[in-house]
This record gives structure tokens, sequence and C-alpha cells, in this order.
């Protein structure tokens, strides 16, 4: 009788103690990545990769709050730019019980509203129109990237003192009519400083004809918003008809697309100056080279497909380092808000900030939604296949010159 | 008694007599159906956890869309490459309605239908006349100028964010996933079942008639290009409200998703699944879905976005049927059932009743016809009398087959009066002219090799109905149905009269070419002529054939037809006509009144 006392006692024990290690819960933060790996891969797997990094180290380094331990996984969903695929993600990401929906902007208009029904947050991590982010029409659409507006207004800044006659090219693709309504908005109160406004066929194969037009207009500089293969096509018909002209960009200028569509005249890529988000703060490069160094272990250095001076050139992972940014300070908001419900959640991510993969502050609060304020664009010029920051324009002047070879 | 019990009294009857008429027209087919239609309307509570319900749905209205262009592809054999446009015109219009009206969300989705039928209806117009490849070539561009239309026109497609549309209430239901799906499943179940209708009925058999043989359609009158313009019409609507409600799934209306891809996809689900089966497109979207599936399991294996498979793999099954020749889907399925099936017991047939005889004379006064500077025909005038067989010979060119094409109106004479009884038909269209009593056969044997006899016979009794028409037809009207059991009727005894009722059922392609001969007379007569134009109807035939049909004419003479009579075979000639016009260099050189040659 006592022996089968002390038999069940140790097995109550037992029970007990399996009891009070399997109190210690597993949770999941679920991250779905909106974007057009079908269409722009390297957008799609950029804003992922970002994402993805950010995700495996803090799943390592763990996030415990409220008792619970949260995986972070990273579900990719290609939206092929479309919106309605868009809206079909984000009802799939909801069904998923996503924390969060990281998306490169397309469809955002459609889908914040389907979003915000079950207070999930969407971070846009890609260049895009100003209108998307609202903090008080659309309180759960957030952004880490440059904005529409803040790039035109940056190029305006830095044109118009020179003295430039610009002509402002943009292509008939949605990306170039966006940036169309964002650079007239910047020159609307400088008409004089505009040549000329032309637009470029997307699918034609040589834009001579709108190079000519430009030229006879008197531009002595070009402005060129344009997808990247259209903005290659631009400076060929510039640089083929022998004019030197320079030419200004969004950060198309730095997809590599254009670099291999005009690897066989390196020499028309020297000059080409394009506006984008810094990649390093106040502080200086070490934060920006730790991210960088880990981005590259873990998906290796993205290739250009071109050579500066004998070595191999690569695109530093600069959107990258947005969605990595969006997932940590998520991730900072599912500790605030001590686990993942959502209202929680989306009310948390306006109240904490977190240290960027470049060093600056990132976070939100109720009245402002973006990550990156137009103050932190800057201008880099290519030369041999790399880029630099420019040396006339204040911001760009104090940065430091980030490695493009290995 | 009263009014409104007279009504119900008759509504009753009514009822009672589409039902019996509908238990008699039902089919194994039709009952497969109705289990499919059902199945599919449980589909989300079975597949619910493999298959989202917005995904169904989506696919759902693809099917819709798809069956919409089936009434293009499988019933006037016109291969439409504008479906996706017509999709699309329906969403955006639908899209800037909930946009900026109040109107309700079906109201919306019908008016975007209407948009695009009114695109469907220019489409057709401009291609109502040309051959396979320059239709598909056409409504190819006219898929791209739409999709470019949408991309320069960021006023009208909501640029790179699309239209984004507010939802409202459908027929009263939030308008979840799931009552999209049921709505766009119910509604693909009745396209289907108005499919089956119009295939059966006489705009059914008109553009199959005019697919087979458009020579031997315009013969016997029927209003080709009117007919095509109509499917152009009827598959743009059906594509319109597909897109119409989309758009309210989708929430918002996608300038990406209606170009040109689309519209191959939805072809290649009517062809694959089958063009000329009322599920068959339906099927193809299935197949569609798996292709979907078999295009992620290779991008996951190759590293890159499933999407990129898809349409290289969907490419490759369109090849392999095409090139294969092998069965569609369903058909391939429907035949193979067969084979199990009990072998149905054909219905009752209405008993043969001819027509009231018409008996009108055809006078032609100084035809004349230039092909350049040729002349053709050269001041010809010519009287036909009811009851009589006029012969026309003279060598080969010396312009008997022009003098047939212009008293039928193939062919307007340059010079020169036709009169068909009091009425003047010199300008009047071949459909016009069948109607008033005039029709012709050809020379070569021109048959509808796809229909039964006895629904060849009946494209001929289509230019006698009044109440054929498309809606009347879908509705199945009780006017529609009494005029069927008429035109049956009709058309079994034009069968009758050349000896083919036996072989009312028979595929035609299975007649021997005596009889194919034939049948093409029994399809003129099934008009219901005053006068008939036959253009060498003895080619081919053996003795045997040749007494039989010098039995019928003189048969159809003897009913008072007045016949003009092509012909080289002198024994028949001798046979059973009245009068001789021999023609030479488009002249009559000779003409003989109550002759034995």
């Amino acid at each position: 009788m006592r022996a089968t006392a002390a038999a069940l006692v140790a097995l109550a024990l037992v029970a007990a103690g399996c009891g009070s290690s399997s109190a210690k819960q597993q949770g999941r933060i679920l991250v779905v990545v909106d974007a057009p790996f079908s269409q722009s891969p390297y957008i799609g797997n950029t804003i992922a990769n970002g994402a993805r990094l950010a995700a495996d180290q803090l799943t390592a380094r763990g996030i415990t709050t409220g008792g619970t331990t949260y995986k972070v996984r990273v579900l990719r969903l290609d939206n092929a730019l479309s919106p309605s695929r868009a809206v079909a993600n984000v009802r799939r990401a909801l069904r998923e019980h996503a924390t969060a929906i990281l998306t490169d902007g397309t469809g955002v208009d459609a889908t914040w509203r389907l979003a915000e029904k079950q207070n999930v947050p969407i971070g846009i991590t890609y260049q895009g129109g100003g209108a998307l982010v609202n903090p008080e029409t659309r309180p759960n659409v957030f952004r880490i990237a440059p904005t529409d507006h803040g790039l035109a207004f940056r190029l305006a800044e830095y044109l118009v003192p020179k003295g430039l006659k610009i002509g402002l090219l943009t292509d008939d693709s949605d990306y170039g009519q966006e940036g169309r309504a964002a650079l007239d908005d910047a020159f609307r109160t400088l008409p004089k400083a505009v040549a000329v406004r032309i637009t470029l066929p997307s699918s034609a194969g040589d834009l001579a004809p709108q190079a000519l037009e430009a030229r006879r207009s008197g531009a002595t500089a070009l402005l060129v918003w344009a997808r990247p293969a259209v903005l290659a096509k631009t400076i060929a018909a510039a640089r083929s008809a022998g004019w030197r002209v320079p030419v200004y960009t969004t950060p198309a200028g730095e997809d590599p697309v254009v670099r291999q569509q005009l690897a066989d005249h390196p020499s028309w890529v020297d000059g080409l100056t394009f506006a984008s988000g810094r990649m390093t703060a106040e502080l200086g490069p070490a934060p920006w080279s730790t991210f960088e160094a880990a981005y590259e272990a873990a998906f290796g250095a993205t290739s250009v497909g071109v050579k500066s001076l004998g070595r191999r050139v690569i695109a530093p992972p600069d959107y990258a380092m947005y969605s990595y940014d969006f997932v940590n300070v998520l991730a900072a908001a599912v500790q605030s808000a001590a686990g993942t419900d959502a209202a929680k959640v989306l009310a948390a991510l306006n109240q904490v900030s977190t240290r960027g993969a470049n060093g600056d502050e990132r976070g939100f609060n109720e009245r402002n939604h973006e990550g990156v304020v137009d103050d932190d664009v800057y201008f880099a010029r290519f030369r041999d296949m790399i880029f630099r920051p420019v040396g006339d324009d204040p911001l760009s002047s104090t940065l430091p010159v980030i490695s493009q070879v290995r | 008694m009263n009014t409104p019990a007279v009504a119900a009294i008759r509504t009753g009857a009514a009822l009672r007599e589409a039902l019996a008429s509908a238990r008699e027209t039902w089919t194994e087919t039709a009952t497969a159906g109705g289990v499919i239609v059902a199945v599919a309307l449980l589909a989300p509570l079975v597949l619910g956890g493999l298959i989202a319900t917005d995904t169904l749905a989506s696919g759902a209205y693809l099917a819709l869309a798809a069956t919409g262009l089936a009434l293009c592809v499988g019933l006037a054999g016109v291969p439409s490459l504008a479906q996706g446009a017509f999709v699309g015109t329906g969403a955006f219009a639908a899209a800037h309605l909930l946009r900026h009206t109040q109107l309700p969300a079906e109201m919306c989705a019908l008016i975007g239908a209407l948009t695009a039928a009114g695109l469907g209806t220019a489409a057709g117009f401009a291609v109502r006349s040309l051959d396979a490849v320059r239709v598909a070539v056409g409504t190819w561009l006219l898929t791209w100028l739409v999709a470019l239309a949408l991309g320069v026109l960021p006023w009208l497609s909501g640029g790179a964010q699309g239209l984004v549309v507010p939802t409202r209430r459908l027929f009263g239901f939030s308008p979840t996933p799931l009552v999209h799906y049921e709505l766009a499943v119910v509604l693909t179940g009745l396209c289907a079942l108005a499919f089956v209708a119009l295939r059966r009925g006489p705009f059914g058999l008109d553009l199959a008639a005019a697919a087979q043989h458009r020579g031997a359609a315009a013969a016997l009158g029927v209003p080709m290009e009117r007919l095509r313009v109509g499917a152009f019409a009827a598959s743009a609507f059906v594509g319109g409200l597909a897109g119409g409600f989309v758009v309210q799934l989708d929430i918002v209306a996608d300038p990406t998703a209606y170009g040109p891809l689309l519209s191959f996809e939805l072809l290649v689900a009517v062809l694959v699944g089958g063009a000329a089966a009322a599920l068959g497109p339906s099927a193809g979207v299935v197949v569609l879905g798996m292709i979907a599936l078999a295009a992620r399991a290779l991008g996951a294996l190759a590293g890159v976005s499933g999407s990129r498979f898809q349409p290289m793999l969907e490419a490759l099954l369109l090849l392999a049927v095409l090139t294969t020749g092998g069965s569609a889907l369903v058909p391939a399925v429907s035949t193979a059932a067969r084979r199990f099936l009990p072998r149905r017991r054909s219905r009752a047939r209405p008993t043969a009743a001819s027509s009231p005889k018409r008996r009108e004379l055809l006078r032609g006064e100084g035809l004349a016809k230039h092909f350049g500077a040729i002349p053709a025909v050269d001041g010809v005038s010519l009287e036909l009398a009811p009851g009589s067989i006029t012969a026309l010979v003279g060598p080969n060119g010396s312009g008997k087959t022009t003098l047939l094409r212009l008293l039928s109106g193939a062919l307007p004479p340059d010079q020169g009066r036709i009169e068909l009884g009091s009425r003047d038909v010199t300008t009047a269209t071949p459909t016009q002219r069948v109607r008033l009593g005039l029709v012709r056969t050809l020379q070569t044997r021109s048959y509808f090799g796809e229909l039964t006899v006895l629904e060849h016979a009946l494209v001929g009794t289509n230019r006698t109905r009044r109440h054929g028409g498309a809606i009347r037809t879908i509705v199945s009207t009780p006017l529609y149905r009494a005029e069927n059991r008429v035109a049956e009727a009709h058309a079994l005894a034009a069968l009758e009269a050349v000896g083919l009722a036996a072989d009312a059922s028979r595929p035609v392609s299975e007649l021997t070419g005596a009889e194919q001969q034939r049948l093409m007379i029994a399809a003129a007569l099934a008009t219901n002529p005053a006068v008939l134009l036959l253009d060498e109807p003895s080619a081919g035939a053996g003795s045997a054939d040749l007494d039989r049909l010098e039995a019928i004419l003189l048969r159809l003479k003897a009913d008072g037809l007045a016949m003009l009579l092509v012909e080289h075979n002198l024994r028949l000639l001798r046979a059973v006509a009245d009068e001789i016009l021999e023609l030479e260099l488009g002249r009559v050189v000779r003409h003989a009144r109550n002759v034995r040659l």
C-alpha cells in the first residue's frame, strides 16, 4: 500500500515537472512578404532577404515575452506587380494569422482595408507614392523607404541651384507615371528650370527620337524617372548620339539591370547620378558594415554581373535594410505588446523604435508612419561601374564610400 | 370564370407542358451536369482546408467567362482571343459605377456586362466576315488595345494601384468570398444551360451550319454575319458579367489582370475542356488550376516563381490537344461514359407535316454580270412558272452558275431586275430571298457534316420561324416550343419528300454521296420555297440514284414548285424539264419550250 502511494506521489511529481517545463510556450510571428518575385525579382528578393535575415537573427536570439518564446517565420508570396494578386496574398496572410505584411507597395490602396479589419500592420519597404501612407486614414500602413515626394523634392533641391535646364523624362509605366506626378509637384514653382517633359515608351527598342527631342529643347541635364531597362535605353540613346549630357535618376539607377545593359560601354554609365536612401548614418559605416556582412553571410553578395577595374561588382543590400529594420521594429512591438495580439501590436508599433541597420533610429508614432525622412535621401554618382556619394550635396558629402567590389 | 382564375389555369397548363417538354428532352448528360453543379456548390465545404474560398471564387468567375467564350468558339466556331478584354471592360465599367454611384452591386455588374456586350458587338461587327485566322489576329489586337489603354490611361485604370472598389451587399448578402463563389457557380450553371438551349435551338444550328460550311449555310439563307455579331455580343456580355462581379471579389479593378494572357488562358480552357460541351470550359478551368499547381511545383524546384512556368505549360497543353487531334476533356469523358450507359430511347418525333404551299412566279429581266471586262451573264431574261422545271444548259463557263447566284442573291447583278411574284427582289439579300421563297442548292456537295440529318433539314426551317430568337430559345417560351414542333414536322416532311425520313437521327457524315445530295434538296425544301434553284443535283449519282432524283423532281413539280435546273445529265433533263435555256458566253442562245431532248 505504501509502495503504491509512493509510486503515485512519484508519478504526480513527474507529471508536475512535465507541466512546469511545458508552461514555456512557443509562439510564432509570421511575416508575409508580398512582393513582385516574378516580375521584379531583384526587388522581391531584396525585401524578402532583409526580412529573413532579421527573422533568423531574432529567432536565434529569442524573443520571449508574456511567458512565450516566439520564432519569426517569413512567408514569400508573389504579387507579380498586380493589385488583385496582392489582395489574394493579403487574404491568405490573414487566413494564416500573419503578424505583419511586408510589401513593395503593390495594391496597398486595396489591401490596407482588409488588413485593418484584423488590425494587421502593412509595412511598405520600397520607394513609392506619398498617398499610400497616412496615419489618420490608414492607421495600419507604415513605410520604411524613401517616398516619391522626398526623392523628387531632393532632386529639385539638388539640381535647380546648378542652373541646369532640365529635361524631365518619365516612362509610361506606372512607376514613371507616379514619378511624373511627383516631379510636377516638385518643379511646380520652378518652371524655368524645366526645358521639356517627355514620356518614354517602355516598349520602344530605341529611344533616340526622345533623346533628340530633349537635346533640341536645349536641356543641359536629363532627369529620368523610369524603370531600369528604360533608363539604360535612354542613356544609350543619348551617349550613342555623342551627347554627354549629365543624367540624374531615382534608385532605379543602382539596379543591376542598368549596368548589365550598358556593360559594353562602361563609360556611358560614368556620371550617372541617382537619389536614394542613405546607407550610413551619423554613427558612421560600422552598423551598415555589420548588417552587410551578416546579409552576405546569409545570402551571398548580390553580383551585378559587371566588373570594375577587373574586380567583381556587387550591389549593396540597401533596400534589404528597410525590410530588415521593419521586422526588428515589429519584434519590438510584439515585446512591448507582450504577445501577438493584433490590436496591441498595431498600437505598439506607434510607440517603439529600434536601431536600424544603418544606425538610424527606426520607429513610428501616431502622426508619422514614415520611417525614412525626406532629408535622408542622398545622391551617388557612378564611376567605373561603382557609385560614390557626391561631393556637392551637404548630406551626401558626409557619407562614406561603401565598398562594392569583391 | 374570372380573369385571374383563367390566367392561373393557363399558367399551370403552360408550366405542366414546359415540365413535360423538359422531361422529354432530359438526358443522362443533363443529369451528370446537374450533379456536377450541385457538387461544385458544396466544394468550399470539402476543399475549404485545401483551397481558399477566394481562390475558388476567382476560378468560378473564370469558368463563367470561359463558358461565355464558348458561345463564340463552341457555337460559332470563331476563335476569339478578346474575352479577356471583355472581362476587363465589364470589370472597369462596374468599378467606376461602384466608385461614383450608389447603384446596387448587381446593377453595376449588369451595366458592366452591357458595356462589354457593346464592345463585343463592335468587335463582332469588325470581324463578321473574316476567316478564323483573321478573327484570332483581330481579336488578339483588340485585347492588346484594351490592355494598352488601361496602361496609358491612369484615370481609367487607377494606375499601378488599380481602382479600389467599395464593397456592397450582393443579393442581400454580405459579399464574402463564399457568397461570390456560390453566385459564380450559379451563374456558370445558368450560362451552361443557356449554352445547351442555344446549341439545340435555331441560333445554335444556324451557327453550327455557318461554321461547318459557309457556302451551304448562305444558300439556305443563314444570316451568318448577324449571327456572328450576336455570338460575340453574347460572349462579351457573359465575360463582362464575370468581370463586373470578380472586381467586387477582388475589391480592386486591376489593370494588369485583364491582358492578353487572360484571353489566352480562357481560350485554352475552352479548347482543352471542350468548346462544344456546356461544362467543357469549366472543366478546362479546373485543368488550368492543376497546371498552376504543377507550375508552382516546378517553380519551387527551379527556385523561381511558379507563375513563370504557367503560361508555358498552358501553351504546351494547348499544343498537345491541337497537334495530336485528341478530344477535349469533356467530350472524351462523355464518349467513354456512353459506352457504359444504356442506350437512351430516342424521343418521340412529331408526325411529318408539310408547310402550306407557296406558289410564285420568278421573273428575271435583262440580267447582266461582268467580271472585269468579261461578261459572265449578258442580258438574260427568264421566267420560272409554278409547277414547271426549266433546264439551264451550256458548256462550262457559259454563265449558268453565275445566273443562279444572281437569282439567289449571292451576287448583285450589274443590270436587270428580278421579281418574285409581285415583289422586286433585285436588291434583296439571300436571307430575305429565302424567307420570300427563293432558295438555291450548291453545285458541289455541300453539307453540315457534324449535324444529324434532321438537324441539317432544321437549318432550312429556321428561315420560316418567327419565334426562334436567342432569348426565346434560352427561356424556352411556349410559343418557341410550339414552333419547334411545327419546324420539326416540316423538316421531317422535307426529308420524307427526298426519302430520308428514316435517317433523321443519323449523322450526315454517314450518308452516301447521293443521299447527301438529296439532303441538300431537303434542307432547301424545308425553307418552304416557291422557287427552287438546283445546281447539278445529279453530280456523282448512280443509275438508281438518278431514278430516285427524277421521281423527287417530278413530285415537286406536281406539287407546284417552280424549279431551275442546271444539269449536264441529259437523261434527267429529258425526263423532267419543261423548258430548256441554253447559255453560251453568258447569253441565251436557245430557248425551247415543251420539248423532249
